[in-house]
């Protein structure tokens, strides 16, 4: 269960899902740095470097093994177990959101960035999957919210 | 017009909740104005305007039957540009996900396995 959304107003990228576990076993998997290093790099691999000081104003360090993309690299700003987490990450916040959803737990991640210039810089330096989707799913892309 | 003009554009108009709705909803079909406005609790000329927008943007287009004139969805064009300077972008983060959702599965089992073992054995038989 997945989809991503834009707002050109707010420059904010959504991310939702519904994952099946614990608020506080994906809260977990989000601060602890061997949890992290296991999911962080897309392209499936360990992150060669996984550093974390899980405070208000704390920073975090994700390396991956291989060379593409830059560290993904800042500082913590909310940090409230297990519901909420807020970072700063190359000039843009992050924020996920976890709700309960019975067993299992609604994740909501808005990456919000400073300018538009700023999010196509940051959608480029993603770049290293080359991809060409189609228009299938398209209502699944703009929920009605 | 200039491609990243025309990609403001686009971005203006998906950056409503009502359009991203009335888009959802053409996705299914051609829609009339009026259908497309019994969701909302809005005057039709409101919904009108925000036809509008999605026109100018080049995200819908009127359907050939001049008396119910519906509105249909353009596929390709400015959704496509939108598609393709998302994609690598979103493509990153699903796949991290996808991986965040495994790694929890696993734990889960892997716990599961250990609390229940007779269980886990009589169930494999």
């Amino acid at each position: 269960m997945s989809n991503a959304t834009i707002d050109r107003e707010t420059l904010t990228i959504t991310f939702e899902r519904t994952l099946h576990a614990s608020r506080e076993d994906v809260f977990d998997a989000w601060t602890r740095p061997e949890e992290i290093a296991e999911w962080w790099d897309p392209t499936g691999a360990r992150l060669a470097k996984c550093e974390i000081d899980l405070r208000v104003g704390g920073a975090f360090l994700f390396e991956n093994s291989s060379a593409h993309g830059p560290a993904f690299a800042g500082v913590y700003r909310v940090v409230e177990r297990p519901g909420k987490l807020v970072f700063d990450a190359l000039g843009s916040v992050g924020t996920v959101a976890l709700t309960a959803k019975g067993e299992a737990t609604h994740m909501r991640v808005d990456i919000c960035c400073a300018s538009a210039e700023h999010l196509e810089q940051f959608v480029k330096m993603g770049v290293h999957t080359g991809t060409d989707r189609t228009l299938d799913n398209l209502a699944a892309r703009f929920p009605r919210t | 017009m200039e491609s990243t003009a025309r990609l403001d554009l686009v971005f203006a108009a998906l950056a409503d909740p009502t359009r991203r709705a009335i888009l959802a909803r053409l996705a299914s079909g051609p829609s009339t104005v009026s259908e497309l406005a019994a969701p909302f609790d809005m005057a039709q000329p409101s919904i009108s305007r925000h036809l509008k927008v999605l026109e100018d943007a080049g995200l819908i287009a009127q359907g050939r039957d001049a008396q119910r004139r519906p509105r249909t969805l353009v596929l390709g064009g400015p959704l496509r540009d939108v598609d393709v300077w998302l994609g690598p972008f979103r493509e990153q983060w699903e796949r991290r996900f996808d991986r965040l959702e495994g790694m929890l599965e696993t734990k889960k089992r892997t716990r599961q396995e250990a609390t229940e073992p007779m269980k886990e054995t009589k169930a494999k038989k």
